[in-house]
């Protein structure tokens, strides 16, 4: 291989050139000059999120859910920020597209437009882009972007995350593109018509602002690239190092194998259906040549927002693919190289319009995401990796009663999880999720400054983690109380209550997702991963958890100082050790973290569940249920030992998504026991 | 008499003594081997080595990487962490982020203290300050006997919205000063006053953590420089530009957490200073890394946000400073899309370059510049041997053969990459700022920055490079020239329209009082003191703060504001001046001045630079190969003035002076390189 890349690096001789050599000898790209811009490109993209972090407005940017790019003059994407939010990628040349499509040769010097349309490859209304044209000698060479998620975007629900909305007329404003600057003028009658369609008017103004200056800093550094290696040179460098990424990903393909691998991963339940599973069926081929996914087996379109349109879907299958080529590049050359037919609108990966896409992110991107992890799991068994908790937004809006003109409030929050356990070692606990490794959660006591919730625990959740050789990431617990609030509703958009997150390679499923009010008293009610608009009243209570990661590999085969240590720092119980691993332990002074192992008993315990296991997976699935709400049996045995899917809250069982699950954990779990 | 001045600066391989002799206004350095079981006896070593009388001494200040080291090392005495319960897991949770958003295998390093000594009690505390819950004494004694029976040594107490009121924290403190009177006690709103807990938390848990270690060490150093007749205060240089006495450490350790990174920094900032440059940048490239560093209108850029690794913040004021994985020993390599990388993997010290001869067959930086000959065949005056040839090697096989260049155009290609990289880096911290590189000088020290900082200047256009006396130790140089510095602040939320003028004034004082107490403590006098306020505000919905000073009379506030909206358009390239403006923290600094040396320029009569020692070939990319005067620094006379290109060499360094540049030396015997195309229009015009 080595030597194909020395013929097209060469410039010595013309045999053996390709085409891409062919354009870069004739552009006078030099090895140096080509690494030097292409280090710049991406200088120029980091110094635009750089500013906008600094400048914002929503605090939803300001935890970094925001992202960058320097697309060409196509709308292709040459580099994407370094520190971009992974939900973001592979959506921003749609965008830059779609304002192509739209003004054509109408686009000048020093405009700027604005899209949010996720019907046009966007991601969701919150996260509105803001796109400058860069031009030299009167012609486009590039364009910058910056995509921002705004606090909120109107619509039913404060912060426009309304789980009921079937269609997209009350999820928030719908920007198709449009001008915000014409020729270096305002055009103030456009943006006041944008800022004013949302909650917080002042707020958005001053996003619109920042993300726009944000965009200058690209375009200054982009001039001062072409002035000191003329417009020819950058412009062609714009192209190679698309040409480049594509390279990369081509020759790592040679050295993996050929074939095709299949997985199904799951949302909990269509409310149009009842109850049942909704498949994602994910198919991926490597031919040698590229990647080529196909999401054809898609179920259709769900009866809540939980559905992705296409850049959402496109975005999941870079994002997740990109996680397997850790150093490579984002750009257009890497979806070159990634190809998928995600086959016809109207399902639940390509909803189109006016199908509501605002929970893709909890919905289906988690799914396509996780899915391609266990694709590529098989075909690079050291960078494997289980399933890892599912994202989750719960929204308390209402007015706050803390001060006499009683604002409006937004308690908008997110939590970290645990990741999915790994071939070589225990997942990543309390991360940030798949959606974005790099989404901060917010400090609880910038939020009690703002909201009137105060929040009674934010902590690591014990025994989140599934059980696994090597265990999956440990989840948190976080809890709250309405302190002095009215008029205040909650929303929840999460998943995973039923499609539990899994394990892989005989690892088993952490804990569901789902939010409990008034828990602990008469009141207690399990709302689920899922729901709108619930009143709260002051002094209410609410907790959930985020899920663990999944388990990798058999948890009778953890070795049983790893489970000691767990259980020393709280993070896996004595119960659980025993229950889960088999581990046998005593305690002999916790306040000293004095604990002992019983072998002898551990491994005859060990052998009994190696024993009764398969068993367990296959009983009565109703006689479990019962025993579930008759406090014989707990949660967690009903998961992990039974693979049964209840309603948590009143214990009733699903029978069909029971069926399904336990056939899921057949595949990853049981098979691959001994 | 005393009237020796003593900077010792611990680095990773070297500790490098610095000593200014104000009677003969002479500096002299001394290098011995660092010793990181015991990094006190390498201090000890090398002021035996430079033969200095202890008693003879006015002043001895150190910059020191113990406290950095624990941090990373995680080597600390049994500490514990006691917080409010319902959040024993704030410093494992973090705000969640990963360094490495794609690499699902590259984990952020775990917390400080474990989960298994992190301990909660009943209490908690509201945004506003009231208590919600009282502190649960019974509950407090239960977790203090706990604590005791665990033999902890160091506690940090980490209540939330301590920040709005600390009685609790206090409270607790109390309790466990009674109940373990050996043990050290931090809580967290004392040494951090301000709002979010994992900054705060963690802030006091790495101060917890470090507390009998830096400060025993700093205690025991302090004893051994008595007992060798020293009699004033060891300065320890700390993380904020400043230093502190043994006494401050005892109570501020987590300060010292990058003190090694300060020492380059400030020693950039005077060079700057002394040479008439407002605006430099730093440039400091070792082995592995470079240190990159800013000074704007003659001060040092200083950064709040701050860590030894990604994900524990230590929210003290910090000396900005950008290290990237660029230095001497970066491997040079053609990735498997054919793209010429360069670093960040570095040869290390083992096996080191090709040419070290220790077993490495990778080409590096400092395998280029020997190649091209840039870099002699011997280092540190013939202590160590370079193998040109293997160099050579190195770079035939895995640059030049590939891309089909001669092995001189294919490592000159290895430089441009590098020098780009670095110019990149400079590019980041200067431009996000708002400032433009062009008009900055560039100080090129460390072992490898005069080999690289024409180029990387040309790189970005800067007009001058500095190249001080003793590039490899001019670290040291900065910790001779610090004064006694403290950094306070205190959250202040309030639209600036509605601040009350006489409110904001008394909140400075008490921060003034406080500051004075800790000056005072430290042996500052009165006339020694200069303190300087700064008020944070942002626009009315911004997330973030810009920092701006405030005087102390009426109307000082407007004034503030006025700057506001110019900084945040010098920065941002834009402002709103219909947005309300809000107050959002204050903040103090805390000078104690000590005084400095005084350096003495040399006359700068001749213009002559002497006989070059030698000539040898060089090669300059599209010059080719040059015969090339090779100078020997330590005869150049100040005032020499001379054209490129030439090699400079000396003990610690070499500097390369390109062609089509101008060389001099100035009056402080630093190099001067003027990058201005010789004999060509463009400087006709510029002259």
């Amino acid at each position: 291989m080595t030597d194909t890349a020395i013929a097209q690096q060469s410039g010595t001789s013309g045999a053996n050139h390709t085409s891409h050599h062919g354009a870069r000898a004739l552009q006078g790209l030099d090895p140096v000059t080509f690494e030097v811009l292409k280090n710049a490109f991406a200088t120029s993209v980091d110094l635009m999120s750089e500013q906008i972090l600094r400048t914002c407005y929503s605090f939803v940017i300001y935890s970094r859910d925001f992202s960058s790019a320097l697309c060409d003059a196509d709308g292709n994407t040459v580099m994407q920020g370094s520190g971009d939010i992974a939900v973001h990628v592979g959506t921003l040349h749609f965008q830059c597209k779609a304002v192509l499509e739209e003004f054509g040769k109408d686009i000048h010097p020093n405009d700027v437009f604005a899209i949010n349309d996720p019907y046009r490859g966007g991601t969701h209304f919150n996260d509105v882009s803001f796109i400058r044209p860069i031009f030299s000698e009167g012609e486009i060479i590039a364009f910058a972007q910056n995509k921002g998620h705004w606090a909120d975007i109107g619509g039913n629900v404060p912060g426009s995350f309304d789980v009921n909305a079937k269609e997209h007329f009350g999820e928030g404003l719908r920007i198709t593109p449009v001008r915000i600057w014409s020729k270096g003028v305002f055009l103030h009658d456009v943006a006041q018509l944008l800022v004013s369609n949302t909650r917080a008017p002042q707020q958005a103004m001053g996003d619109l602002h920042a993300q726009s200056e944000a965009t200058a800093v690209c375009e200054r550094e982009i001039l001062r690239l072409v002035d000191k290696y003329s417009k020819q040179t950058v412009v062609a460098a714009m192209q190679e190092t698309q040409d480049y990424v594509e390279r990369i990903v081509r020759r790592r393909l040679v050295t993996l194998p050929q074939g095709t691998w299949e997985t199904t991963d799951y949302i909990d339940f269509d409310p149009g259906k009842g109850e049942g599973l909704v498949p994602i069926k994910i198919k991926l081929t490597l031919d040698g040549e590229g990647i080529h996914y196909d999401l054809n087996d898609c179920a259709p379109a769900v009866a809540t927002f939980l559905n992705s349109g296409y850049g959402t879907t496109f975005s999941a299958i870079y994002a997740g693919t990109k996680t397997f080529f850790p150093d490579i590049p984002l750009n257009s050359g890497f979806y070159a190289a990634v190809k998928a037919d995600i086959g016809p609108e109207g399902t639940v990966v390509n909803a189109g319009w006016p199908f509501a896409v605002t929970g893709f992110c909890s919905g289906p991107y988690e799914k396509l995401m996780n899915g391609i992890f266990e694709l590529w799991s098989q075909i690079m068994p050291e960078r494997a990796m289980a399933c890892a908790f599912n994202l989750e937004y719960l929204l308390v809006g209402g007015r706050d009663k803390r001060t006499e003109s009683s604002p409006y409030f937004m308690w908008y929050d997110w939590m970290a999880g645990g990741w999915g356990g790994r071939a070589s070692k225990d997942g990543a606990g309390a991360s940030a999720p798949v959606f974005g490794p790099g989404l901060a959660v917010q400090p609880v006591e910038g939020q009690e400054r703002l909201s009137p919730v105060l929040t009674t625990m934010h902590q690591i959740a014990t025994d989140s983690g599934g059980p696994g050789r090597f265990r999956g990431g440990v989840g948190i617990e976080k809890g709250g109380m309405l302190t002095d609030a009215t008029d205040t509703v909650m929303s929840y958009c999460c998943d995973r209550a039923r499609s539990i997150t899994w394990g892989i390679e005989g690892g088993l499923p952490s804990i569901p997702h789902g939010v409990w009010i008034n828990k602990g008293t008469e009141d207690e009610k399990f709302l689920g991963s899922n729901f709108s608009s619930v009143p709260l009243e002051s002094g209410d209570t609410f907790t959930r958890p985020s899920a663990g990661g999944g388990g990798f590999g058999d948890p009778l085969e953890r070795l049983l100082g790893e489970v000691l240590d767990d259980v020393i720092d709280g993070y896996v119980s004595i119960g659980r050790a025993e229950a889960d691993y088999g581990v046998v332990i005593t305690e002999i002074d916790a306040e000293l973290d004095e604990f002992e192992i019983d072998v002898p008993a551990s491994e005859a315990l060990r052998a009994r569940i190696r024993s009764q296991r398969r068993g367990w997976l296959t009983e009565d699935a109703a006689a479990v249920a019962a025993r579930y709400r008759s406090g014989e049996t707990d949660m967690l045995d009903v998961i992990r030992r039974h693979g049964v899917i209840l309603d948590w809250g009143s214990g009733e069982l699903y029978p069909k998504t029971t069926v399904q699950f336990r056939a899921l954990m057949e595949r990853r779990s049981a098979s691959h026991w001994k | 008499m005393a009237n020796v001045r003593v900077a010792v600066d611990v680095g990773g391989t070297f500790t490098d003594v610095c000593i200014f002799d104000d009677e003969t206004q002479r500096m002299r350095v001394t290098k011995v081997p660092s010793t990181p079981s015991d990094p006190m006896l390498a201090v000890m070593n090398g002021v035996k080595r430079a033969e200095i009388n202890l008693a003879d001494v006015s002043l001895f200040s150190h910059g020191t990487t113990v406290a950095t080291n624990a941090l990373i090392t995680r080597n600390f005495p049994s500490a514990a962490m006691v917080t409010t319960r319902g959040f024993r897991d704030v410093i494992e949770i973090r705000d969640g982020t990963k360094d490495d958003l794609w690499d699902a295998y590259n984990d952020v390093s775990g917390p400080y203290i474990r989960r298994r000594d992190r301990f909660e009690v009943t209490e908690r505390t509201d945004f506003a300050g009231q208590p919600v819950t009282p502190l649960d004494e019974v509950d407090a004694r239960r977790v203090a006997a706990l604590l005791r029976k665990r033999g902890v040594k160091t506690i940090a107490v980490c209540f939330l919205n301590s920040y709005a009121n600390p009685e609790h924290e206090i409270r607790m403190r109390k309790i466990l000063e009674e109940e373990i009177p050996e043990a050290t006690v931090t809580t967290s709103a004392e040494i951090l006053p301000e709002i979010f807990e994992h900054d705060r938390f963690n802030t006091a848990v790495s101060n917890a953590v470090l507390a009998p270690l830096v400060s025993g060490y700093v205690n025991r150093l302090a004893d051994e420089l008595k007992n060798g007749g020293y009699r004033g205060d060891l300065l320890l240089l700390h993380s904020g530009g400043g230093s502190m006495t043994p006494r401050m450490v005892k109570r501020y350790p987590v300060r010292l957490a990058a003190s090694g990174i300060a020492a380059g920094a400030i020693a950039a900032k005077h060079i700057a200073q002394q040479c008439g440059y407002d605006n430099a940048v730093g440039l400091d490239m070792g082995g592995t890394s470079t240190d990159i560093a800013l000074v704007s209108g003659g001060e040092l850029r200083i950064t709040k946000e701050w860590q030894v690794e990604y994900g524990h913040p230590i929210v003290f004021p910090s000396i900005e400073v950008l290290t990237i994985g660029a230095g001497g020993g970066s491997l040079a390599h053609i990735d498997i899309a054919g793209s010429l990388r360069n670093g960040p993997q570095s040869a290390g010290a083992d096996p080191g370059p090709a040419c070290y001869d220790g077993g490495g067959d990778q080409p590096t930086n400092t395998d280029a510049n020997i190649a091209l000959n840039r870099l002699g065949s011997t280092l540190a005056g013939g202590a160590k041997t370079l193998q040109r040839s293997l160099a050579l090697e190195a770079i035939h096989r895995v640059i030049a053969e590939p891309l089909g260049m001669a092995d001189a155009e294919a490592a000159h290609a290895v430089l441009q990459v590098a020098n780009a990289n670095m110019a990149d880096a400079v590019r980041l911290i200067s431009i996000r700022r708002g400032y433009d590189p062009r008009d900055f000088a560039l100080i090129a020290f460390g072992g490898a920055g005069a080999l690289h900082g024409a180029e990387v200047a040309r790189e970005l256009d800067i007009p001058t490079v500095v190249v001080p006396p003793n590039p490899g130790v001019t670290s040291a140089l900065g910790c001779l020239l610090v004064d006694i510095r403290h950094d306070l602040s205190a959250m202040y939320t309030a639209l600036a329209s509605a601040a009350d003028a006489e409110d904001l004034e008394a909140r400075f004082v008490e921060l003034e009082t406080e500051a004075t107490a800790r000056l005072r403590h430290e042996g500052v006098s009165e006339e020694n003191s200069v303190l300087q306020r700064t008020i944070s505000m942002r626009y009315h919905g911004q997330w973030r703060s810009l920092a701006v000073p405030i005087g102390s009379g009426r109307g000082s506030l407007q004034d503030a504001i006025a700057t506001f909206h110019q900084e945040h358009e010098r920065e941002f390239a834009f402002r709103q001046d219909d947005q309300p403006v809000e107050i959002y923290q204050l903040a103090l600094s805390a000078v104690g001045k000590t005084p400095k040396p005084s350096f003495v320029p040399a006359r700068t009569l001749v213009k002559d630079p002497g006989d070059p020692a030698t000539h040898r070939q060089v090669y300059f990319g599209k010059d080719g190969w040059i015969d090339t005067p090779v100078y020997d620094r330590g005869r150049l006379p100040a005032g020499a003035t001379f054209i490129g290109p030439a090699i400079i060499d000396q003990l610690d360094s070499t500097t390369v002076v390109p062609p089509h540049t101008r060389a001099e030396i100035d009056e402080w015997l630093n190099i001067r390189i003027h990058l201005t195309n010789v004999g060509t229009e463009q400087e006709q015009a510029n002259d």
